[in-house]
């Protein structure tokens, strides 16, 4: 089964435009979501929590209609957004007793845990928290009602890089259980890039690729010569290309460009760049 | 739905304290100044908009985002509004009525028809705050919907003209009790209109 499944999914505001986007997220894996600030990233996120009204399009979430079967299918979602939304005057103790009242799995033991791995006080108001410490929050919200399926926008940013590291070892030890997935989306690409199975480009709210992180990487290549050599690479190999005046760089296609080429390894963050900025 | 209850009391704990010492003040001076109109009308108009002020907080720590990732109905979220409505308005009444009690028979001679006439008077006062700002506020937001509201109080003011100039008041006043049914039946029915209405606006409302 499929964790998520999202076909011709449109969504017209002024000035944007999400494109009949179509994403496939099988069970037990994790997909990035990479995109620049107003690619879509967060429309995606929100029309599949349906906070907002789609044009047009189908998501199926854990094998449910998202419209037909929402409210049950939030007992299994653990979702943390850009901005956490937890009111300010609440301590960690008080957000506990809440959602101990909302979730039909909630565990204080499992919440209670987290709170202590992310060293967390429980008589602090949410106000007075850094913004690492206020993600860190909802990330145990999310996390202690035996979710299915974690939704995480951004949820990253704003997190010093060991604790960054530390939630996403978390994070893999959730997608341990076959059951488990996740879909993340983030401006850190090198992030995305230690824990996702498939990534996905969004650019002006169209989907440019989506596939498996291991092909793309197998699949393209980066190729630094010459602006007079490039001219003699077949011109179908290359994605995108950045020329200056001390050589060229491309994004190639490895099957494409024939023998006799030296072709360095490719970043997941590079080959975005490249096809966003660079193409053509 | 407990939950979100039990997050609009932990907020009211926290942001309303302003509200129960100005709510003791007025019903003091109410109390012992010889049945001063305002002071005990003000408490229970306050006490149903405190709702309205609950909702500000809301939209500015983005909770109203942050439930939808809940597994709470957005009627849930309304109703939970129109509750914390009730139970402010209702305990408030309750104060006010109980220190109108007292004071009758302290100061006053009891009596039965100013006793309902008041018991009314506050009743309405306390529910037509959240019954006319609510669905302003569930559909457009608690900033537009506060300047509509303004408005909306223009208007009642116009009609309360218009009502006095016709001598409804005066029997009002003097406890007619087929009118006072009507007032109190029109104003149950118009809470849960108004309920409705809330619950259709917010459904509809993109976040």
């Amino acid at each position: 089964m499929n964790a998520l499944e999202i076909s011709n999914l449109s969504k017209k505001y002024d000035g944007f435009y999400l494109d009949h986007l179509n994403l496939t997220l099988p069970q037990g894996c994790v997909l990035g979501l990479v995109g620049e600030n107003g690619a879509g990233k967060s429309t995606t996120m929100k029309l599949i929590l349906d906070m907002i009204r789609r044009d047009s399009g189908s998501i199926t979430v854990l094998g449910k209609d998202n419209q037909k079967h929402l409210q049950s299918l939030k007992q299994d979602l653990g979702v943390v957004l850009d901005e956490v939304g937890i009111p300010a005057c609440l301590t960690a103790k008080q957000v506990g007793k809440i959602m101990r009242h909302t979730f039909d799995r909630w565990n204080d033991a499992v919440y209670a845990s987290y709170l202590q791995k992310f060293s967390l006080p429980t008589d602090k108001p949410f106000k007075e928290l850094s913004r690492g410490m206020k993600m860190k929050l909802g990330l145990a919200v999310a996390l202690s009602h035996d979710p299915k399926m974690l939704l995480l926008d951004e949820a990253t940013s704003g997190l010093d890089p060991v604790i960054r590291d530390e939630v996403i070892d978390i994070f893999s030890e959730f997608t341990r259980e076959e059951s488990h997935s996740i879909l993340i989306s983030s401006h850190i690409v090198s992030d995305l890039e230690k824990i996702c199975d498939y990534i996905a480009f969004l650019h002006k709210g169209k989907l440019l690729l989506c596939e498996e992180k291991d092909r793309l990487t197998e699949q393209y290549g980066i190729l630094q010569c010459s602006q007079a050599e490039l001219m003699q690479v077949n011109e179908k190999a290359i994605i995108g290309k950045k020329l200056s005046p001390y050589g060229a760089q491309a994004l190639v296609r490895r099957d494409r460009i024939g023998p006799g080429w030296s072709v360095r390894q490719v970043s997941i963050e590079e080959i975005f760049i490249f096809m966003v900025k660079e193409n053509g | 739905m407990k939950g979100l209850l039990l997050k609009d009391l932990y907020l009211a704990a926290r942001y309303c304290r302003a509200f129960l010492i100005l709510e003791i003040v007025f019903l003091t001076v109410a109390f012992f100044g010889k049945a001063n109109v305002f002071f005990i009308v003000y408490p229970t108009l306050v006490a149903g908009i405190l709702p309205m002020s609950l909702l500000s907080y809301d939209e500015r720590d983005k909770w109203n985002q942050y439930c939808e990732t809940l597994p709470c109905s957005r009627a849930q979220v309304v109703s939970v509004k129109y509750i914390i409505g009730l139970l402010f308005s209702g305990v408030t009444w309750l104060i006010s009525m109980t220190a109108t009690v007292v004071r009758m028979v302290l100061f006053d001679s009891f009596s039965i028809r100013e006793l309902l006439f008041w018991g009314e008077i506050l009743l309405v006062l306390g529910v037509i705050g959240p019954m006319l700002l609510l669905p302003f506020v569930f559909k457009l937001g608690v900033e537009k919907g506060r300047i509509l509201f303004y408005v909306m109080i223009g208007l009642l003011c116009a009609i309360s003209v218009v009502v006095n100039s016709v001598g409804l008041q005066t029997s009002i006043a003097s406890g007619n009790p087929l009118l006072l049914t009507i007032i109190a039946a029109a104003g149950i029915l118009l809470y849960l209109l108004s309920w409705r209405l809330s619950i259709m606006f917010y459904k509809q409302r993109e976040l």
